[in-house]
């Protein structure tokens, strides 16, 4: 049975993660992230999983680690400075070849930077989460819904690819309240644990050994089915929403957040006769690549990349599929400065009409 | 029919609680809405905001920076935002701390002593619900009915008293609303 709720995105996120099947959760508290550790710090013993509070952000995602090994679903989440000092975990779980959901709920940065929200960590997430070039898939919803749709659904990717998934959001989007409708909870039994897993629940015999060290040899073939599976990625896993893209001459590319704001300006400046569209990248990594690639550059005048952080983060990835058949254009706030609606509209307009932006 | 709020004070004024409780009323009347809140580290006394956005379509930007309703509890609060009411708005002060409100003359303004109505009930953390019950009398957003339901919900596990207590908070701001 799904139900609906008036729910903090925070909480929604944790309540899709314990219905979605996760059963551990460590973590160490920041802000704006802190209301997924407490609803999970009583939600979890509800339903026979475990809590802890740890000592670091290092020790909570090694936590996470032996979890996953034991094929428990299992998460952590914290807010940019948090995931960088996770960020040797990170590493370890996509070494070990361990399912994990991490949940990014992001702030200014750089460094400690400030509590309130941005959209800072898009390189971060998307280019080196972790040292030595791994990738994890990054999702990046833009409502209490899409983040419940995608974190319950999370290991089901995190343990089909034995990687970790990363869930990337903004403290606007962990914050602010909305209806949201839950989906039923996912019923797991031991039959359903990786046959890789190091339990030995319910009688099963040991089924091996799960390392992050390998022999340079062994190394270079898993780095090379790393780089083939994020091929596969691109192919099949891509998720992108496309908005009055079609006949559209001004392409506004907008993630998270950003792209709710964006999508209010389209329509406004729609209203006004401006063929303006929205393309939303629900992926980060893998990246829409042709999305963009393909837009009819004869008909598109220019691409306006719009996000809560300055500069720009995603302007890059845009650049590369647009090759300059276009001018590629940026605005944004930073530093825990939010993005409004007037802003976006009157920089997006000043575009389109030709001004001086 | 899309409308916004915005809600600013100092921490501990109930701000954030006011805009919740409206965003939660209009959901219950089957209506759209989306809160979200912004403050600083402090517990207390920090500067409060929310803005809440109630429509029948689904929302798509919770970011309005513009709004149809700014309800300030201080004079900061005031200062800070008496811009961004919409021409028409409603402008909606708590007197006891905003002792000027001239700037705008393009808005409807309603100056209230909601400090001094809360006291007088007995308890000055009523001061946000005489607000909303001022907002509700002057703007009908959300129904009266739903919103007191709200409320009982809201204080059911609170000592005896304090419900019945914010209830004529409720009351005597629907009424000052009103008129």
């Amino acid at each position: 049975m799904s139900e609906k709720r008036f729910m903090k995105g925070n909480e929604a996120i944790a309540e899709a993660a314990v219905r979605g099947g996760c059963r551990f959760f460590a973590g160490y508290p920041i802000t704006p992230q802190n209301e997924i550790p407490e609803y999970l710090s009583w939600r979890l013993p509800e339903v026979g999983g475990s809590y802890v509070q740890g000592e670091s952000e290092i020790a909570s995602v090694n936590m996470v680690y032996g979890a996953a090994a034991m094929g428990t679903r299992a998460m952590t989440s914290s807010s940019g400075p948090g995931i960088s000092l996770k960020a040797e975990g990170i590493s370890y779980l996509a070494a070990a070849g361990l399912p994990a959901l991490i949940v990014n709920i992001s702030r200014g940065g750089p460094g400690l930077g400030s509590i309130q929200p941005a959209q800072s960590d898009y390189l971060q997430a998307t280019k080196a989460l972790g040292h030595g070039g791994f990738h994890a898939m990054v999702f990046a919803p833009n409502s209490a819904q899409e983040a419940v749709d995608i974190v319950y659904d999370a290991w089901e990717y995190a343990e089909r690819d034995r990687n970790p998934v990363l869930v990337l959001m903004d403290g606007c989007l962990g914050n602010i309240m909305e209806e949201v409708e839950l989906p039923p909870m996912k019923e797991l039994s031991d039959a359903d644990l990786p046959d890789w897993s190091l339990t030995r629940r319910n009688g099963r015999d040991w089924q091996g050994n799960i390392t992050p060290i390998y022999t340079e040899a062994i190394l270079e073939g898993l780095n090379a089915m790393a780089g083939e599976m994020y091929k596969v990625w691109e192919e099949d896993d891509v998720k992108v929403e496309e908005f009055m893209v079609d006949d559209a001459e001004y392409v506004i590319v907008a993630y998270g957040i950003a792209s709710r704001v964006s999508k209010e300006a389209v329509l406004t400046l729609r209203a006004e006769g401006y063929k303006v569209g929205l393309i939303r990248p629900i992926t980060v990594f893998p990246f829409p690549k042709k999305s963009i690639r393909n837009l009819d550059y004869d008909r598109v005048k220019a691409i306006i990349d719009v996000e809560m952080t300055i500069p720009a983060q995603m302007r890059e990835d845009i650049e590369l599929q647009v090759l300059d058949r276009c001018p590629v254009y940026e605005y944004g706030r930073s530093g825990g400065v939010l993005l409004d609606d007037e802003g976006v509209l009157e920089a997006v307009r000043d575009i389109v009409t030709g001004g001086t932006f | 029919m899309k409308t916004s709020f915005v809600f600013s004070g100092s921490g501990g004024q109930g701000i954030m609680s006011a805009g919740i409780t409206l965003a939660q009323a209009a959901i219950e009347m089957g209506k759209h809405a989306t809160y979200l809140p912004e403050y600083g580290p402090e517990q207390r006394g920090g500067s409060a905001k929310c803005t809440v956005v109630i429509s029948d379509e689904p929302i798509v930007s919770p970011l309005p920076k513009n709004c149809d309703n700014l309800i300030v509890m201080n004079e900061q609060a005031y200062a800070k935002f008496y811009e961004d009411v919409k021409a028409g708005g409603l402008l909606l002060a708590n007197s006891c701390r905003v002792k000027n409100a001239d700037e705008r003359d393009d808005v409807k303004k309603i100056l209230a002593p909601v400090d001094d109505i809360a006291l007088e009930l007995g308890n000055p953390k009523t001061a946000n619900i005489v607000l909303i019950g001022i907002l509700i009398g002057a703007t009908g957003i959300v129904d009266k009915e739903t919103f007191r339901q709200s409320l009982e919900e809201k204080f059911k596990d609170k000592k005896p008293g304090v419900l019945e207590m914010n209830l004529q908070a409720l009351e005597k701001g629907i009424a000052l609303g009103a008129e």
